[in-house]
């Protein structure tokens, strides 16, 4: 275990917690993914090929322990159908409008199934390309750009249901 | 939105997303030129991410929680102190020499544990907000006055801050450092190639007075002490040789004596 190795992981803690944070949506939760993803990180150091970027496979540790997590745990299975996504939970708008739009799209988030919210935050968010994310989940480009398609649009008929004026916003 | 999931569409995510170059990069322009459709699904692409950076960018300049920090560099004490209990055990203390060699390595003296974390958080610090080009000050140098009685007044000593510029080194400002036992100052500077040096400061809540010290990690070096008020490092990246003579500057600036390094 090198030095080196300690400090570039320790540069890529803010990304990995904010990775975290959108994945499960809780800080707490988040910060013991990415202490999780440390520790495991650290014991597999050798399976890292330095050619590669760490950031990505440090997105691919984390993200390994989340699934699992995940899997293992029916609490986390908040991801909803498509069928349940317009069951009338519309009725808690936050007073602040800055408050309103963020609340808005964490809470867009927590309806998205868990396959569509990773491919999601991974490109919109971690801005990583196609092809790191194809590798970090372990399917084909092609599986990541439906999930992502599918993501974006029902993220946005959650927006738009809840009657966000985006359309104005951005003009 | 059903045309986010139409085949054709997909190059409208993959423009968005900068997946695109050359001809296809052009053939998504031309579209939204003549497509309104293309244009409103573009926007609402464009809108989400914003969103979401909105919702989550702040994860990205808050300091790393303790927690996080303790797991990656980990605690050796933790490792090796069931060896040197059973080393103790089975009577190994009678080579004295080699029990106190590992207590100096495991952390296990009180003393060392103190001065091996101050070089560890300043190296850390450094390590963090050196490489920030926006952010590497919270207070920038402009209000050096204020930065000055605010850093003072929080870590709770008078502190000047040293001027560095015939040392090549011009302040960029400071910030306050959550830590958890005492809040800490960080100073940054940059000399004319841009590298930075950063002076880290909080109370010496130990009252043990040291000589200067050097502690490397990579290509780090950092030059700490203790006097009567502060517990203080200097780090960059320069080789031991000019970290000596540069920690011994500022030691003298701050301390109005001579250092010694300890050996």
């Amino acid at each position: 275990m090198t030095m080196d190795f300690r400090t570039n992981l320790v540069a890529e803690i803010p990304h990995l917690r904010r990775f975290a944070r959108s994945l499960c949506g809780d800080a707490s939760l988040a910060d013991d993914l990415v202490q999780d993803c440390i520790e495991r990180a650290l014991k597999k150091s050798h399976l890292y090929d330095v050619t590669k970027p760490l950031r990505a496979w440090l997105y691919a540790v984390l993200r390994n322990i989340h699934v699992s997590n995940w899997r293992s745990n029916a609490k986390h299975q908040n991801a909803k159908s498509v069928d349940d996504l317009y069951d009338g939970e519309g009725s808690t708008r936050a007073e602040q409008e800055d408050n309103f739009s963020t609340n808005l799209i964490t809470e867009a988030l927590d309806k998205l199934p868990a396959q569509q919210r990773e491919v999601l935050v991974l490109i919109s968010l971690e801005e990583v390309s196609y092809k790191d994310a194809a590798e970090i989940i372990g399917v084909p480009i092609g599986t990541i750009m439906s999930r992502l398609s599918r993501a974006r649009s029902t993220l946005q008929n959650i927006l738009e249901e809840r009657g966000t004026t985006f359309l104005r916003r951005v003009k | 939105m059903k045309m986010f999931e139409t085949v054709e569409n997909w190059a409208l995510h993959a423009f968005a997303d900068g997946e695109l170059e050359g001809e296809d990069k052009k053939a998504v322009e031309k579209l939204l030129l003549e497509n309104e459709e293309a244009r409103k699904a573009l926007a609402a692409i464009i809108y989400q991410k914003s969103e979401l950076h909105k919702a989550f960018d702040g994860t990205l300049e808050e300091l790393i929680p303790a927690s996080l920090l303790t797991a990656a560099y980990g605690r050796p004490s933790m490792r090796i102190l069931p060896y040197l209990v059973a080393a103790c055990a089975v009577g190994l203390f009678l080579i004295g020499g080699s029990v106190g060699w590992l207590a100096g390595q495991s952390n296990v003296n009180s003393g060392q544990i103190l001065i091996t974390s101050l070089a560890q958080r300043a190296l850390i610090a450094h390590a963090n907000y050196s490489a920030e080009p926006r952010h590497a000050v919270e207070v920038a140098a402009v209000d050096k006055d204020h930065l000055q009685a605010w850093l003072s007044k929080r870590v709770g000593s008078d502190f000047t801050i040293p001027d560095l510029q015939s040392d090549g080194y011009t302040l960029l400002g400071g910030r306050l450092l959550a830590e958890s036992n005492a809040p800490a100052g960080q100073l940054m500077y940059e000399n004319a190639d841009k590298q930075r040096m950063s002076i880290f400061f909080s109370a010496n809540t130990e009252g043990k007075l040291t000589d200067l010290k050097l502690e490397q990690k990579d290509k780090l070096v950092t030059c700490f002490w203790r006097d009567a008020k502060l517990a203080m490092a200097v780090t960059a990246d320069i080789s031991n040789d000019q970290m000596k003579v540069l920690g011994s500057t500022i030691f003298a600036q701050v301390e109005g004596r001579h250092g010694v390094y300890e050996r």
